[in-house]
C-alpha cells in the first residue's frame, strides 16, 4: 500500500453532514463538532483516535477550540489552509501529508458555515486594507463582482454565451432534484427560468450564483494500513493524489493583474495533479467541480485537459461531457465552501450517490478556481 | 435622532501604498515603475517583483486607458449604493504602462457616477477611456473613467 515514493496511503474512512438549512439554529462550533462526531462514528472511530485536525483559515473555530469542544486528548498535527473556497482539497491535502509522512494515523477535516443565517461577510467589511483598498472602494465587494470581470474576459476570448452557463445551472439542478438532501430538491429550473432571472453582477445572473446555506460536513482520514483495525460504515475512498497551485502574481477572486486573464490557478494545479496521481483525464469517471459560479465549470474542463483550450463550453454541451456535481454542488445542493463536493466524491466512490455514475474508480474533486486552490482524486482502489 | 448614514468601503493606506493615495488626493494618478529593470508594477509593492530593487519609484500617468472588462452591479449591494445601481465597474489597462490594470467606476465628464449597465453607452471591450476624478459618498477621491469623446 505505498506509492512510488514509498509513502503510506491516506484514505477517507468516514464522512458526515448535518441537514442543510437556511438557519441551522446552532453555532458553527456546535455544528462542526456534530459533523466530526458523525464522521468518526461512520469510520468506526472515537475522539480518542483523533491525532490531527485541519481546517479552512476562514473557519472561525480553530483546531484547538474544536479539540476542546470534542475532548481530544492531544493533537500532534494541526494547521489551516487559506483562500476561501480554494481551501477544500488543500485542507484535505494537509491531513494527507501528515498521514503519508507517518506523523499521524487519523486526521479530521471539517467545514461548518452559517453562510445563510450568519449574514453576508461582504456586507460588513467597510475598512479596505491590503489588496482590498484598490478594489472594494471601487465597487468590487461581493464574490460575484470579483469573478464577473473575469467571466466577461472568458466570454470574449472563448465565445461563451449566457446559454452556456445556463446549461450548467440546469444540469446541476437536475442532480439536486434527485437528491433529497439538496436545498433545491423540490425546485426545478429550466433554461427559460435561467434566462429570465435577474442580474446580480453582469454578465452573471441569479442562477449563475451558488446558494447561501447553513451547513456542516466532516471527513475522517486514516492511514490505509490501519483500515483492518476499523469497522467503517462504508467502503473506503482512497486518496490517490492531490495538488495545489497558484500561478504567478495571483490575487484571490480579483486575479486581474497577471499576464493572462484567461487562465485560472487551476491551469497550474492540473498538470501537478496528473503528475502526482499518475492518471490522465480519460481515467476519471466523475468530477465534483467547485461551482460557486457556473462559468467555473467549463473553465475546469479545459484547464484540466478534458477538452482543448477555449472548448470548455462546447464540451459541457456535448454528449461526451463527464458527469459533474452529482449532488447538485454549490449551485443547487448547498454552498459550504465546496466541502459538500468532497463528501459527494466519497459517495460516488462508495456507490451511494443519488446520481450515481456506474462503476466509479476515480472521482476528481476541485477547489475554487479563481483563487489559489487545489484538487484531489478519490478512488475505490488503493495505489 | 441619531441617523446612521451608510458609507462606502474606506481605503486604508499602508507604508507601501501611501504615495498612491497621497497622489489621488491631488488628483494625480501614479503607478510604480522599477528604476533598475523598468518593469511596471501594480498593485503597489515594497520591492520590484522582477529584480527585487527596493522602493520602486512612482510615475505619474495621464490616465488614458482602454476597457479590458466590466461588470454592472445589481441588488443586493451595500446600502450606500442601493439607490445608485446599476453602475459599471471597469477593469482598465493604462496607456504607456504595459500590463497595468486598474479598477474604476464609469462616470460622466464631470466625474459623477453614471446609473447604467453600459448598454446605453454601447460599452465594449477595447473602448478608449479618459481619466476623471470621482468623489465618493464619504468624500474620498477615486480615479474613475469616462468614455473618450
Amino acid at each position: 500500500m505505498s506509492n512510488r515514493n514509498g509513502a503510506r496511503q491516506p484514505l477517507i474512512a468516514g464522512v458526515h453532514g448535518l441537514p442543510y438549512s437556511k438557519d441551522i439554529g446552532m453555532t458553527e462550533r456546535h455544528s462542526g463538532a456534530l459533523a466530526i462526531l458523525g464522521a468518526l462514528d461512520d469510520a468506526g472511530l472515537t475522539v480518542n483516535d483523533v491525532e490531527g485536525i485541519t481546517r479552512y483559515v476562514w473557519q472561525p473555530t480553530t483546531e484547538m477550540e474544536m479539540a476542546r469542544v470534542l475532548g481530544v486528548p492531544n493533537l500532534r498535527w494541526f494547521g489551516a489552509q487559506d483562500y476561501g473556497g480554494g481551501a477544500g482539497p488543500p485542507t484535505v491535502a494537509l491531513a494527507c501529508a501528515a498521514i503519508e509522512l507517518g506523523l499521524a494515523d487519523c486526521v479530521v477535516v471539517w467545514r461548518s458555515r452559517n453562510r445563510s443565517s450568519g449574514g453576508r461577510p461582504w456586507a460588513g467589511q467597510m475598512l479596505a486594507e491590503g489588496q482590498d483598498q484598490f478594489e472594494r472602494p471601487f465597487g468590487i465587494v461581493r464574490p460575484a463582482d470579483g469573478i464577473a470581470l473575469l467571466v466577461r474576459v472568458w466570454m470574449n476570448a472563448f465565445g461563451w454565451t449566457r446559454e452556456d452557463f445556463g446549461r450548467v445551472a440546469v444540469t446541476v439542478r437536475g442532480h439536486a432534484n434527485r437528491n433529497p438532501a439538496a436545498m433545491m430538491h423540490h425546485k426545478t429550473l429550466t433554461m427559460e427560468d435561467y434566462l429570465a432571472s435577474r442580474m446580480i453582477a453582469e454578465p452573471l445572473c441569479l442562477f449563475d450564483n451558488c446558494l447561501e446555506t447553513d451547513g456542516a460536513l466532516a471527513v475522517v482520514l486514516v492511514a490505509a494500513e490501519r483500515l483492518a483495525d476499523l469497522a467503517p460504515a462504508g467502503p473506503p475512498a482512497y486518496v490517490t493524489g492531490y495538488a495545489m497551485g497558484s500561478g504567478p502574481q495571483v490575487y484571490a477572486m480579483t486575479n486581474y493583474y497577471g499576464e493572462d486573464l484567461t487562465r485560472s490557478p487551476n491551469a497550474f494545479v492540473a498538470p501537478e495533479l496528473w503528475r502526482n496521481t499518475g492518471l490522465k483525464p480519460g481515467d476519471i469517471d466523475v468530477v465534483q467541480i467547485y461551482d460557486a459560479f457556473t462559468p467555473q465549470v467549463p473553465l475546469f474542463f479545459q484547464e484540466f485537459g478534458f477538452c482543448g483550450e477555449g472548448e470548455g463550453a462546447t464540451y459541457v454541451a456535448s454528449d461526451d461531457c463527464l458527469t459533474y456535481n452529482t449532488s447538485g454542488g454549490g449551485l443547487s445542493e448547498a454552498y459550504v465552501h465546496g466541502f459538500n463536493l468532497i463528501v459527494e466524491g466519497v459517495r460516488q466512490v462508495r456507490g451511494i450517490s443519488t446520481t450515481q455514475v456506474k462503476d466509479v474508480t476515480h472521482c476528481l474533486v476541485t477547489g475554487g478556481n479563481v483563487v489559489p486552490t487545489g484538487a484531489l482524486v478519490l478512488s475505490g482502489v488503493p495505489w | 435622532m441619531n441617523v446612521q448614514i451608510p458609507l462606502p468601503p474606506k481605503p486604508i493606506a499602508d507604508r507601501d501604498t501611501q504615495a498612491f493615495w497621497d497622489a489621488v488626493a491631488k488628483r494625480k494618478l501614479v503607478v510604480q515603475r522599477c528604476s533598475q529593470c523598468d518593469a511596471w508594477i501594480w498593485q503597489p509593492r515594497p520591492l520590484c517583483p522582477r529584480c527585487h530593487a527596493a522602493d520602486p519609484p512612482w510615475v505619474e500617468l495621464n490616465g488614458d486607458a482602454r476597457v479590458v472588462s466590466w461588470t454592472a452591479l445589481h441588488p443586493p449591494v451595500l446600502a450606500v449604493w442601493a439607490d445608485q445601481v446599476p453602475f459599471v465597474v471597469l477593469l482598465v489597462e493604462l496607456d504607456g504602462a504595459a500590463g497595468v490594470r486598474m479598477l474604476g467606476q464609469l462616470v460622466d465628464d464631470s466625474g459623477a457616477l453614471l446609473k447604467t449597465n453600459g448598454d446605453a453607452e454601447g460599452l465594449a471591450i477595447g473602448d478608449r477611456l479618459s481619466l476623471r476624478w470621482r468623489v465618493d459618498e464619504a468624500g474620498q477621491k477615486l480615479p474613475a473613467w469616462t468614455l473618450a469623446g
